[in-house]
Order: structure tokens, then C-alpha cells, then sequence
């Protein structure tokens, strides 16, 4: 009994420094945003604030119009699709990195992960203004070569999401690759012999063996990229709605549509409970999709 | 052993670290904040610790400068003593009551050599919270290069005209940040329109909005699609608009192109005979309560060195700033200054940015109504109820 | 010997591929790279062309010597520097110990660990603010180094947590069999055959660290404080000042620092646990 008590106290005592951290950085700012909320704090409450109770969620409701479920569906939309793609592209670009006889994978590697090593801002202001202005950009010096008419890349729904995506994709799909990379390189061979001995085409290896052995190890990351991807803010933001530079989309993630509609107002009472219940949401799908539990034995 | 001397390494780190950074408070230092040009900075910085040599005052540039105060509030670890910005936040950080009024820093009547315009901005509720430096205004600038001084338009007509001419290929008659606030608010002014009233009503004159709306459109058709600085600037700087409107910080880069810069009055809206009136900027030096109780000295000394007229000429001649002072015209090169006389001309029709706290969401909520109506394409009718009734909700929100 | 042609073939059509994805991938990059070698003061420029027209070096010298540039980055090594060595330091005894041992509040945790990281990290800004505020920790690089280890603390536990899942138990006990000390099994045995997710997960860190703004921005004041990042940040906000190539040529000095990095880390980035298992 006693010897379990000091393993217990132990474990905690190692691991205590990083749950600190994580206390103070990421469950400290959730709890006092939680407390604001029941607050009335704004620009005329900004030092004698009272605790009001829930009357900002009441009035939180009215923010979830037919606006912000449009966000809300766009959001999932954005996340399904943008994750699709980043997952199959990089498994296929990692296993394509893997094939033996690539000598030159080191440098195709390191020019891959190029978009990861500039700040985000950088790149979108660089695809942003270089590659989908109207005037200037890339593309619409392309289509003119080509004799085509100029388009506004960014100024309807549908292609401002599809251009968002692109933009995201090239940001994120070096960690992924990495990632893939990493986790393909677990693979134990032999397994691999094995199959082929048995006459295992490259379909059935990857069913078989491939995905379930780097599935444990990528889970964390792939989890983590789907609430980043969820909770994107920069890139839908910086590309089409900034203020003073948007682009005539109507297309919103649930942040950048809370941005507009509510943390303008600071109104911090307000926005917190807006924040808190965007949370929640969060918490509710991840929790339908069973993302807290995967990587758990 | 490796994990050791990794342990080890960041102890040692976190106590160098620990070492070099902190910061103590002492009267005598003064930290004002500010996102100004470079040149602008210089000549207060040069001239305060010229002035003031007993003191420490140090300019600090500080990107998104509103959001770090209302981050920051008025906490002396945090927060500057002073900063310099344009006059529309007044409300907002007066509300929040991080002000300190301004009168009772500065030696009795001073406000009196202002011009009027200028005090008036920095009024909120009665108070005048801001020192004021200069103003700004948007100007009508052409390259004389493609437009001569004759065929300056003198009406909004005949600048349509000119740009149905004079647009085409790879080439602009006119180009503006169509649908910024900031910039259609001129239109929405020659229309007799506002964006908010003196008494904070989203939209007073809903029909002069519609109709500047309405009209404005087929100039935005003759322009590009984004609405942005870079594109608008690099278009004119590159000799590929003939025309725009554009702040007086364009024009140290105009002239550094190469660009034959002309300014012209703003032309004249045809239906009501008044003028495209843009929004006014002051910007001036705010000071934070808690500076103004625990520093009282250093900040009085601060804004009497920031009264001498010196201090507006020399920002004149260094951006073509227009002096908030009067008696910095009596300065001869001042008067000359093409550009400082151009925006005083322009003054007099110009509107100064309100300073109420529901500005800062009318920015947004017009910013959303031209990006419908201008690029979007949606009718003005339906995007204007949609706006206003944006406008009452996040206001009634700010509560 | 068709054997043979067939596969050199494949191979070339890889090779084709992978110059061809690196090339299009560079595009923004090598737009602004062009830029950065251009002597005209334009990012936006209607006939542009990858070779630079008047091809010069001074948008480079300009960052060398101009802005406090230098400063900036002597910020983000160290900055960079002290958030990798802490992370790691607190990141993987915690992930060791979530692997291996079980205890009461374990999966509970974990659980909701990544459930809370969730939130973003925008939304908390304030909340941040009001911790490290009376902790006189604001406009202080230690306040940015616990905030950079405390984000980057719940991926840092999670990711090396899986990757120690599945390091085989059995090699430890062999080890604690030939009498090897607990801490002996962590630094013989464990940590190199954990190599490859330890350096990703530094790197991820170190990435984050490097290209991170908004709290360095915001928390920071005054130019000589400011990270890379967050200068470049500044330069490029004051539309008014900017001057194109010189923030192009910026850009491009601030990814270098990683590539080379993440190039020299790419031998230590491949398992060592098939290949150290069998030997060990």
C-alpha cells in the first residue's frame, strides 16, 4: 500500500513540472475566460466589474443566427476537407520519400518543409499579394498569357474557400509529411518481407500493416492538426476578411465570424461567453468523434 | 548524464534571463507609445531629449497599438505613460477610464492657440483628452505626368469621365481603397450622409448613405478588385493610376518614385453641389492616469515641450504634417509647403473622425456594407438594412 | 533486365515528380525571393518574372545593417534556445512517465488534455495577460518563454507519449535485468531509440517559437526586444514605411535559420528502433 502511494507520488512529482505548464498556459486562461463571462466587463465596466451571472449566454444566443450556422457548417466542411487531403498527401508524399532508391530525399525533404519555416503571416501576405491579386498576382498574369480573362480569386465563396484551402494545405502539410515520414520509418521491415514473400500487393501492405502501425504513432498529431484546422483563424482571416483588405467573400469560420460579430464590441463579459460556448461546441465534436480517446490503451 | 546537463543548461539560462530583463518605474522616465513613421518619431524623439534632458523619455513604436492597450489597461508594469494616436479612440480608452484629462496637465488658456478644429477632436464629453500635434486628411493626388493640372476634375462627373477615358488595359484614371471605411466615408459625406452621429445613431441619414452607395458603384467598377494599400499605392506609384486619394503618407515614396505629384481640391459630388469630404485625423499625445498621478512632474514637462511651435514646424518640414498649433503657419517655409497648405485648405471641409466608443464597431459594420455592396455585388437596399441592423446589435453589445 | 530498365524508369519519373511538387510548392517563396534581389520597390509588379530584372544585393545588406535585424535575431536564438531545453526538460520525463507507469488520474489527463488544448490560443491572450501581470512577468522574455512552453507542452507530451507506446517494454526489462538503474533505462535505452520524435517534437517547438507574433508583439515592447518574427511583423504592418524588398529579403533570412536546421536534424529524424532494437 505504501509502496503504491510513493509510485503514485512519484509519477505525479516527474510529470508535475509539465501538467504545471499546462495548468498555468492552457487550463488557467479557459477558467478565467470562463469567469469573465459571468461578468460585465466591457469598455465601461473596465475596472468595476460585477459578477452578473448567465445573463451573457442569454444574450450569447442571439449571436447564433442563421449566420452563425452557416459558419458553424462551413467550419466542419473546411475542417473534413482540409484534413482529406492533408492526411492522404502526405501518406502518399511520405511513402513516395521512402522508396530506397531516392537519393535525392534528403533535399527533397528539406525544400518540402520550406512553408513551415516562414512565420504564417509572411506566406499569406505572400500568397495573398503575389499569387491572387487581381491586379498583380501570379495567376492572373498566367491567365493573361493565356489569353483569359482576369479573375477575382478571392471574391466569392467558393473559391475564396478554395484558395483558403490551398493556402492552408501548403502550410500545413510539412509537419504532416514529417510526421508520416517519421511514423513510416517505425515500420519494422521484416513485416514488410514477410507480406511480400506472401505475395502482398502494395494495396493489401498498406491496409494490412502500414496504417495500423503508424496509426498509434501519428494519432497525437493528427488530432492536434484537426483543432488547429477546426480553430483556424490566420489564414481565412488574413486572406479574405481582413479590415481594410477584404475581398467581397462571405466565407466565415466560426472564429473569424465570432471576431466580427462579437470580440469587436469589447465587450470582454460577452465575447468570453462566446468563447466558452465555441469551446464547448469544440468539446461536443470532438467528443461525438471520439478524439480524446485515440492513442489510448 | 545528457538529460542533466540539458537540466542544467535552461537553470542557467532562466537565471540569465531572469537577470537581464525587468523593468523598475522611476519619475523621472517617461515611455510613450506611439505607431508613427519613422521620420515623425525622430524629430519628437530628438526634440524631447533635447529639451528635456533631465528626463528619459523614450518613444517606443508599438505595432497594433489600441489592442496592447486594452490589453494592458492602465497598469503602470504595463502600460505606457503616454501615447501618440489619432483622435478616434478617445472615447473608448475615456470610457474605459484610462484617460487623464488633458487641461489640468497644461498651464491655463493653453488650448487656445489650437486651432479650433483640432480641440474639438480631442473633446469627448466635454473633455479634452489629447494634446494634439497635427492632422491629417486625405488628399486628391494626381500624376501631372498623365493628368495635367487642366484636366483635373473639378466634379465627380467629370472624373468619371476621365476614368471611362482613361481606364483600361493595365491602366487606371483613378484608384482609391474603395471599400475601406475610411476612405468611401468622403463619399458618403458629399452626399450629405454620416456613419454615426454626434449623439452615437448608426446611419442618421439612412437615404444620402444609399445614395453615395449607389453612386459610388460605378466608380468602383472602373477600379480593381482589391481595396487594399498595397495595391492602390503600388498602382499609383507605379505610373499606372493617373489619379487617387491618398493620405499624405504617400507622399514621401510618390516623390521617392519619381511620380510628377500634383494635389488637387477633392471634387465635387454633381447631384449636391458638396464637395468629397474626408475624414479628419488628429494626432496628438494622450496621457495614462496612472502617469498622470505617480508622474505629474515629468508629464507636465513632457506636453509643455510638445507646446513650442518648434515642435510643429519641424514635423512639418520632416513628413508634411500640418501643425495642430496656429501659430506654426506664421512659419514662412511652413506657409510654402504645398502639402501642409493643401491638407489645411482640405481641413476646412473635412470631418473629424468621430471619437465616440461606437466607432470602433462602426469601422467594422461599414467595412462589411461596402465589401457587400461594391464586391460582393449584393443591392444596396438589402445590404444597408443588413448593416444597420449589424450596427444596433453590436452596439447595444458593447453594454 | 526488363526488370532493371523498368525500375530505373519509375525512379526517373520520381525524381520528375518530386522536382516538379518542389517547384511548385517554391512559388511563393521563390516570388519572393526574386523580389528580394530586385532593385525596384515593388512586391506587386504587373510583369513579373522569377530572375530578377536589375539584380542587386542591397535589399540584403539593407537587413544586415539597417533595422535592428541583428538584434531580432540574437532574441529568437535565445528565446528559441531556452523554450526548446525547457520543454524537452519537463516534456519528456511527463511523457515517460504517462507511457509507462499507471496511476490514479492518468487517463483522465490525457483525456482531456488534448480536449483543453482545444481552445484557442487567440481567445486566451487576455487571460495570459492578467496571469503574467502581477507576476512582473509582462514585457519580460521569461513570461514568453513559459507562455511558448506551456502551448506547446500538451502536443510535446502527447506526441512523445505515443512514440514511447510503442518502443517494445521488453527491451527495458532485459536492461533492468542486466541491473541497469531506472534512470540508466530513460538515457541508455529509452531516449535513443526515441530520438526521432524527440527531435521532431524540439522542432515543432522550435518552429513555433521562431515564427510565433502575436504574443511577442503584444507582450513585448520596444524594437530591441522583438523576436524575428514579431519584427518582421512590425515592418511589414506599417504600410506606410514598407519597403517590399527589404521585407522579402527578411522573410527569406528568417526561414534559412530553420532549413538548415531541420536539414542537419534529418539523420537524427530516422528510427533508431528497429535498427537499435536489434542491436540493443
Amino acid at each position: 500500500m505504501k509502496k503504491r502511494t510513493k509510485s503514485v507520488l512519484v509519477s505525479y512529482l516527474v510529470s508535475g513540472p509539465s501538467l504545471l505548464l499546462i495548468a498555468l498556459i492552457v487550463v488557467f486562461p479557459i477558467a478565467y475566460t470562463f469567469f469573465i463571462s459571468l461578468t460585465n466587463m466591457s469598455v465601461y465596466h473596465w475596472f468595476d466589474f460585477t459578477v452578473i451571472g448567465l445573463d451573457n449566454y442569454w444574450r450569447a444566443l442571439f449571436v447564433f443566427d442563421s449566420g452563425f450556422l452557416s459558419a458553424l457548417l462551413a467550419t466542419v466542411l473546411w475542417t473534413a476537407v482540409n484534413m482529406l487531403i492533408q492526411l492522404a498527401a502526405a501518406f502518399l508524399l511520405a511513402s513516395a520519400l521512402n522508396i530506397k532508391k531516392l537519393r535525392l530525399r534528403k533535399l527533397y525533404k528539406t525544400l518540402l518543409m520550406f512553408p513551415w519555416a516562414m512565420p504564417g503571416y509572411v506566406s499569406i501576405l505572400l500568397w495573398k499579394t503575389g499569387v491572387f491579386n487581381s491586379e498583380f498576382g501570379l495567376l492572373n498574369q498566367w491567365m493573361e498569357a493565356l489569353g483569359r480573362e482576369a479573375v477575382r480569386w478571392l471574391s466569392t465563396d467558393v473559391s475564396a474557400f478554395i484558395c483558403c484551402t490551398v493556402v492552408n494545405l501548403w502550410l500545413a502539410l510539412p509537419f504532416m509529411i514529417m510526421i508520416m515520414d517519421g511514423a513510416l520509418q517505425s515500420i519494422d521491415s521484416s513485416y514488410f518481407e514477410s507480406a511480400i514473400l506472401d505475395g502482398a500487393g502494395w494495396l493489401k501492405r498498406t491496409r494490412y500493416i502500414t496504417i495500423p502501425s503508424i496509426k498509434p504513432i501519428i494519432a497525437p498529431a493528427v488530432i492536434i492538426t484537426v483543432f488547429t484546422t477546426f480553430k483556424q483563424f490566420d489564414v481565412v482571416y488574413l486572406l479574405t476578411q481582413q479590415m481594410g483588405a477584404r475581398t467581397g467573400s462571405n466565407f466565415h469560420t466560426i472564429l473569424t465570424y465570432a471576431y466580427e460579430n462579437a470580440f469587436v464590441t469589447n465587450n470582454y463579459g460577452y465575447s468570453s461567453a462566446i468563447s466558452i460556448i465555441i469551446f464547448a461546441l469544440m468539446l461536443v465534436f470532438s467528443i461525438r468523434f471520439r478524439l480524446g480517446g485515440e492513442g489510448e490503451t | 548524464m545528457k538529460k542533466l546537463l540539458s537540466l542544467l543548461m535552461a537553470a542557467m539560462l532562466l537565471l540569465s534571463l531572469a537577470a537581464c530583463g525587468g523593468q523598475e518605474t522611476d519619475a523621472g522616465s517617461i515611455v510613450i507609445w506611439h505607431d508613427k513613421e519613422d521620420a515623425v518619431a525622430e524629430v519628437l524623439q530628438n526634440y524631447l531629449s533635447e529639451a528635456l534632458p533631465e528626463y528619459t523619455i523614450t518613444l517606443e513604436k508599438k505595432t497594433s497599438l489600441t489592442d496592447s492597450l486594452k490589453l494592458v489597461g492602465n497598469d503602470p508594469a504595463g502600460a505606457p505613460d503616454m501615447f501618440i494616436f489619432a483622435h478616434d479612440k478617445i472615447g473608448l480608452f475615456a470610457e474605459m477610464g484610462i484617460l487623464a484629462p488633458i487641461e489640468e496637465l497644461l498651464s491655463e488658456g493653453e488650448l487656445e492657440n489650437y486651432l479650433p478644429m483640432t480641440t474639438e477632436a480631442a473633446t469627448y464629453k466635454g473633455t479634452v483628452y489629447q494634446l494634439p500635434l497635427y492632422f491629417e486628411t486625405l488628399l486628391f493626388m494626381y500624376n501631372s505626368k498623365y493628368m495635367t493640372p487642366e484636366m483635373v476634375p473639378e466634379t465627380t462627373e467629370e472624373l468619371y469621365a476621365y476614368m471611362e477615358a482613361n481606364t483600361g488595359r493595365d491602366r487606371f484614371g483613378f484608384v482609391e481603397q474603395h471599400s475601406t471605411a475610411y476612405y468611401s466615408a468622403a463619399w458618403i459625406h458629399g452626399f450629405g450622409g454620416e456613419i454615426i452621429s454626434a449623439d452615437g445613431t448608426p446611419f442618421p441619414d439612412a437615404q444620402a448613405v444609399k445614395d453615395a452607395l449607389e453612386y459610388h458603384l460605378k466608380f468602383v467598377q472602373l477600379m480593381p478588385g482589391e481595396t487594399e494599400y498595397s495595391t492602390v499605392n503600388t498602382l499609383f506609384l507605379e505610373g499606372k493610376a493617373d489619379s487617387t486619394i491618398g493620405g499624405p503618407w504617400m507622399v514621401p515614396s510618390a516623390r521617392e518614385a519619381g511620380i510628377e505629384l500634383g494635389i488637387a481640391p477633392m471634387p465635387v459630388v454633381d447631384a449636391t453641389g458638396e464637395p468629397l469630404a474626408p475624414y479628419s485625423g488628429v494626432q496628438g499625445v494622450h496621457v495614462l492616469t496612472h502617469a498622470a498621478e505617480s508622474k505629474g512632474e515629468a508629464v507636465r514637462a513632457v506636453l509643455e515641450a510638445l507646446t513650442a511651435p518648434e515642435v510643429g514646424v519641424e514635423l512639418a518640414l520632416a513628413s508634411g504634417c500640418a501643425p495642430a498649433r496656429a501659430e506654426c503657419y506664421d512659419d514662412e517655409a511652413v506657409a510654402n509647403d504645398e502639402l501642409v497648405q493643401s491638407m489645411r485648405t482640405t481641413a476646412e471641409i473635412a470631418i473629424p473622425m468621430p471619437n465616440l466608443p461606437e466607432m470602433d464597431v462602426m469601422w467594422t459594420v461599414m467595412s462589411n456594407l461596402l465589401t457587400d455592396v461594391n464586391l460582393s455585388g449584393r443591392g444596396v437596399d438589402e445590404s444597408f438594412d443588413e448593416a444597420m441592423a449589424e450596427a444596433e446589435n453590436l452596439i447595444a453589445n458593447m453594454k | 533486365m526488363r526488370k532493371k530498365a523498368r525500375e530505373k524508369l519509375g525512379l526517373g519519373a520520381l525524381n520528375i515528380f518530386f522536382i516538379a511538387l518542389c517547384f511548385v510548392t517554391l512559388i511563393p517563396i521563390l516570388y519572393a525571393l526574386s523580389v528580394s534581389f530586385s532593385g525596384t520597390n515593388s512586391l506587386l509588379s504587373s510583369d513579373f518574372s522569377f530572375i530578377p530584372e536589375d539584380f542587386t544585393l542591397e535589399n540584403y545588406i539593407a537587413v544586415f545593417t539597417g533595422e535592428d535585424i541583428m538584434t531580432w535575431f540574437g532574441n529568437s536564438i535565445l528565446l528559441a534556445a531556452a523554450t526548446v531545453c525547457i520543454s524537452l526538460a519537463v516534456s519528456v520525463p511527463a511523457a515517460y512517465c504517462f507511457s509507462r507507469r499507471r496511476f490514479p488520474g492518468r487517463r483522465l489527463v490525457l483525456r482531456w488534455l488534448v480536449l483543453l488544448n482545444s481552445f484557442p490560443a487567440i481567445l486566451s491572450m487576455f487571460a495570459v495577460y492578467r496571469l503574467l501581470q502581477p507576476l512582473g512577468l509582462v514585457n519580460h522574455r521569461l513570461g514568453l518563454i513559459i507562455v511558448y512552453t506551456g502551448t506547446m507542452a500538451v502536443f510535446s507530451l502527447w506526441n512523445m507519449k505515443g512514440y514511447f507506446d510503442t518502443i517494445p517494454v521488453d527491451i527495458e526489462e532485459a536492461a533492468r535485468m542486466d541491473g541497469a538503474t531506472d534512470l540508466q533505462v530513460v538515457t541508455r535505452i529509452v531516449m535513443p531509440l526515441a530520438k526521432p520524435s524527440v527531435v521532431v517534437t524540439a522542432l515543432m517547438v522550435l518552429i513555433y517559437v521562431w515564427n510565433e507574433y502575436i504574443y511577442a508583439t503584444t507582450f513585448m515592447t520596444g524594437e530591441r526586444n522583438y523576436t524575428l518574427a514579431a519584427g518582421l511583423y512590425a515592418l511589414q504592418a506599417t504600410e506606410m514605411s514598407g519597403s517590399w524588398p527589404v521585407f522579402a529579403a527578411a522573410s527569406i533570412i528568417v526561414s534559412l535559420p530553420v532549413l538548415i536546421i531541420f536539414f542537419l536534424c534529418q539523420k537524427h529524424m530516422t528510427s533508431g528502433l528497429t535498427a537499435g532494437g536489434v542491436k540493443g
